[in-house]
């Protein structure tokens, strides 16, 4: 037993090295070392730019993974039940409320608490009613979750052009971001942010081990099931709030980094889990955009790329799962 | 006379709401104007309104023939236009079509979007016929995610190849450029509803399985390749015309099959009438929030296609396959064996 | 000490569990039984925490069962389910070693090793210890089980159809495994059962239930007559008597 806990350590360790050859690659490659100026302004964009997508592989993975976890099924995920498509709208729906001009909208730290706090209520509700409602079936509630995605983007798209029916191109740009178009402005509190979310839930995150045995196991073990779960979720939703806010929608990241992390560890213990899953998510982040930014010369958004490759693993893991 | 009041109560609907949709509009036009031979009036009429108020009923009446045709043929309730990849593969057809002939005729993008319309929605029957799901909902599930692919394969040729703006035009309906001389490709759905309806009782046959098929002395493979090619040039005449609209393929026939049962031919017609005002009222509704702006087609159907099909999995999943039954409408080839199995945790 | 007072469960209109009341004595094996739908594994539900009765309460050690904590009560009462289907990579032994959750939560000690040790030998799954659970028979599975449950250590031990899936081999070995919990252990097991002469044969009390409720408590002998049973199963029954117990023949 302990062999494969040392075992999965090292591989951690390796991914962590690739982690820091990525980030190191990103910042450096095609950089002009001979002139201070432009060396320094290399820094200064792609410095926020890596920071960000650290923290959103982190908040993604780790979300996916906890969530997983939650509702005992490896090919569902949190961005793939739309939470993310509502993050945007909601974050939409309050400038559209309060107007684009209002403190509320300009200041972009208060409107992400107001966007969090909304987004953690609406949130809650919908998807614990859709789990009540389904029973837990998890084929229903992943087609219900790919048909809100949609709902949520309808709504938000009709709202933006309402607003602006001559430039909603633009203002769909500055409303949400994406890799082009990070949110820096929120680094800082995110951070905070994420640091009391994982103060807070320490106790709930300790009984994941438990909770993957299923929720009856779980209970004749002692734990407080409901309870765990509820708090569970709300860090869930809040985590996909922050990466949303930081880089927008990417839907299926979540689905590969924490069935990669699940494939590669082959083990239960969920700091193993979500730290593989983080890992590979920077990764593939900070990997998949220098390459976007070298290669492609940025025309082609590293989400497109996400998006066929995620579709088609999603494909092969609902038919490998479905064989039996 | 019972049979058929369905059918005439939503002619009549259908009648009201097309003249209503005639008479809206930016530009003045009005009964008396027309009459009294305004020119400017009769002008407005013929080259915007008429077409438009086309367009949007051979929208209809298209795409919800073709969903009614690919759920019969595929047993399945589920499988539609947009939940078939259908819809994505002629947004890729028409980006082929506009990379290799920059200057093609509406004709010609159309030609490409045909051909690739029914060779994904071939690949796609083939593949969920291969694998033979257990559940229903496997089944749109697949087919959204397969769509999801080719759609990601479309935005990235036409990142890579700087085309998003040309493609942004078929990748959200909208009926708002329909002109006349524009959008007469549309009136091919008529001819195609019409072959539907005359193979409307083969289409019933072969949906109930391939030896039921032989069995009757009909071809199941001709039949099942010949529906799928009608369903498939029926969505992507409207995709070259009108862009992507969502859902209606799925909603409508479901709806109509909840009152009326699955027997095609008795539904085809209330399954087009309905399709054709589920289209112009959501149009409607477009045309009027933001006036004097409008709002694509395709965000009102996402909103409203998405409730209702969401409402309708619900209902599903708590009363299985039973369907709301209004007088003694019986024959109910029961299709598909999908009563959700719930699954403990 | 389990005195289970007037528990009522209704799912919408239909009424699961009627008015049930008994008292479980201790230290002895308990079958339930009776036929599809009379409510047997709801009452279990009801009795381990799992399901909240409607009405009516089940007092366990002279206070409510839902007075007590949580991580108390699973320390002296564990609960085998019928659905037990993880989707996580996990081996026997780390199965194992969540009996012991109650205890230390995440960390063990050389005492809760040696306990899972005694356990995983004890269901003599030592060769298998390193195995991942998906990937061993139903049988080795439901063993693996049964080894959490033990190592858990608690003074009632609660098994919803645990013969279910296995064959007669597995079934009958499980079924001497639980007499053994018993006399050896000092454990009070309850069972729900469908397999009558399982109940016959390795417990002392049978508790019998027809829609909803109790049709009769009782000794295996009280309960193994030919009338008693064509009552409940509404079928034609013969007892033999084999070894000295009772067992049943029906058709």
């Amino acid at each position: 037993m302990n062999k494969a806990i040392y075992l999965n350590r090292k591989k951690l360790l390796g991914l962590f090295i690739l982690v820091l050859i990525a980030s190191a690659l990103y910042m450096l490659v095609e950089v002009n070392f001979a002139n201070e100026k432009l060396f320094n302004y290399a820094m200064k964009i792609r410095t926020p730019k890596l920071i960000v997508m650290l923290i959103s592989a982190f908040a993604i993975g780790g979300a996916s993974i906890v969530f997983q976890s939650i509702i005992n099924n490896t090919i569902v995920t949190p961005c793939l039940l739309g939470m993310n498509s509502l993050y945007s709208l909601i974050h939409t729906a309050v400038v559209f409320f309060v107007g684009s001009g209002s403190v509320l909208a300009v200041n972009a730290n208060l409107s992400f608490v107001v966007d969090l706090l909304l987004m953690g209520v609406i949130a809650t509700l919908i998807y614990s009613y859709l789990f009540k409602k389904t029973n837990h079936n998890v084929l229903y509630v992943l087609l219900i979750g790919t048909v809100l995605t949609s709902f949520f983007t309808s709504i938000q798209t009709t709202l933006t052009r309402v607003m602006d029916p001559n430039e909603y191109d633009t203002l769909l740009t500055s409303l949400v971001a994406s890799f082009n178009n990070i949110n820096s402005e929120i680094i800082v509190f995110s951070l905070v942010l994420l640091a009391a979310l994982i103060f807070w839930l320490r106790k709930d995150l300790a009984l994941l081990d438990v909770i993957t045995l299923g929720k009856h196991q779980a209970i004749n073990l002692g734990v407080d099931y409901d309870r765990c779960i509820r708090r569970l979720l709300l860090g869930v939703t809040l985590c996909i709030a922050i990466a949303t806010a930081m880089v927008g929608p990417i839907s299926f990241l979540g689905l590969i980094i924490a069935n990669l992390s699940r494939q590669l560890l082959k083990t239960y213990r969920h700091s193993q889990l979500i730290l593989g899953s983080t890992f590979f998510g920077m990764i593939v982040l900070v990997g998949g955009q220098m390459i976007v930014e070298h290669v492609f010369t940025y025309s082609v958004p590293i989400s497109v790329f996400i998006t066929v490759s995620g579709g088609l693993y999603f494909l092969y893991l609902l038919l490998k799962s479905r064989r039996a | 006379m019972k049979k058929h009041l369905s059918t005439i109560i939503l002619s009549i609907l259908l009648l009201i709401a097309s003249l209503s949709s005639l008479f809206l509009g930016v530009l003045e036009m009005n009964v008396s104007g027309l009459l009294s031979g305004n020119l400017e009036q009769i002008e407005t009429l013929l080259i915007s309104r008429l077409p438009r108020l086309l367009a949007i009923l051979c929208t209809g009446i298209g795409l919800s023939v073709a969903g009614l045709i690919m759920q019969q043929l595929c047993m399945n309730k589920f499988v539609s236009p947009s939940t078939g990849a259908t819809i994505s593969s002629a947004q890729l057809g028409i980006l082929v079509a506009l990379l290799f002939m920059p200057n093609s005729t509406l004709w010609s993008r159309a030609f490409f979007a045909f051909i690739a319309a029914i060779l994904g929605t071939w690949l796609f029957v083939w593949f969920i016929q291969k694998i033979t799901f257990k559940e229903a909902v496997m089944v749109p599930l697949v087919g959204i995610m397969f769509g999801n692919v080719i759609g990601g394969i479309t935005s990235f040729l036409s990142y890579k190849y700087e085309m998003t703006q040309a493609l942004s035009t078929w990748l959200v309906g909208s009926f708002s450029t329909i002109l006349r001389g524009q959008y007469e490709l549309v009136y091919l759905t008529v001819p195609l509803v019409i072959i539907a309806f005359i193979f409307a009782n083969h289409f019933n046959i072969v949906g109930m399985g391939k030896d039921f098929s032989q069995n009757l002395g009909v071809s199941y493979n001709t039949v099942l390749f010949m529906g799928l090619t009608i369903a498939a040039v029926l969505t992507a005449s409207v995709v070259v015309v009108v862009g992507a609209i969502s859902y209606i393929g799925l909603i409508v026939p479901n709806l109509i099959a909840m009152f009326k049962g699955d027997k095609i031919q008795g539904t085809l017609i209330d399954t087009a009438l309905f399709g054709a005002l589920f289209v112009l009222v959501c149009d409607m509704i477009g045309r009027t929030v933001i006036a004097p702006y409008e709002l694509p087609i395709e965000l009102i159907v996402g909103i409203l296609g998405s409730i209702l099909f969401i409402g309708l999995l619900f209902y599903r999943l708590k009363n299985g396959r039973k369907s709301i039954r209004l007088g003694n409408a019986s024959n109910n080839t029961s299709c598909c064996n999908c009563t959700p199995k719930l699954e403990e945790n | 000490m389990m005195k289970i007072n007037n528990l009522i469960k209704k799912y919408g209109e239909k009424t699961v569990v009627n008015d049930v009341s008994f008292e479980i004595p201790k230290g002895k094996v308990i079958s339930m039984i009776g036929p599809n739908g009379a409510g047997k594994s709801t009452v279990m539900g009801m009795i381990s925490r799992l399901i909240e009765p409607d009405t009516g309460h089940v007092e366990f050690h002279g206070e409510k069962l839902h007075h007590w904590k949580s991580k108390e009560l699973s320390k002296k009462l564990a609960i085998l389910t019928q659905s037990n289907n993880i989707q996580m990579k996990l081996t026997v032994r780390e199965l194992v070693t969540f009996g012991r959750f109650p205890y230390c939560g995440g960390r063990t000690t050389k005492e809760d090793e040696q306990i899972i040790d005694k356990a995983i030998s004890y269901m003599e799954l030592d060769e298998f210890q390193d195995r991942f659970i998906d990937e061993l028979s139903g049988g080795q599975r439901q063993r693996a089980y049964i080894a959490m449950v033990i190592a858990q250590d608690t003074e009632y031990v609660l098994l919803d159809e645990p013969t279910n899936n296995l064959d007669i081999y597995h079934a009958t070995n499980l079924m001497k495994t639980v007499r053994k919990l018993c006399d050896e252990l000092g454990k009070t097991v309850i069972l729900v059962l469908h397999e009558i002469n399982y109940a016959a044969f390795y417990s002392d009390y049978i508790c019998a239930f027809v829609n909803g409720q109790i049709a009769k408590f009782g000794t295996v002998e009280e309960i193994m007559t030919k009338e008693t049973l064509s009552d409940i199963y509404k079928v034609d029954f013969e007892i033999m008597n084999i070894h000295g117990k009772p067992l049943s023949i029906y058709y």
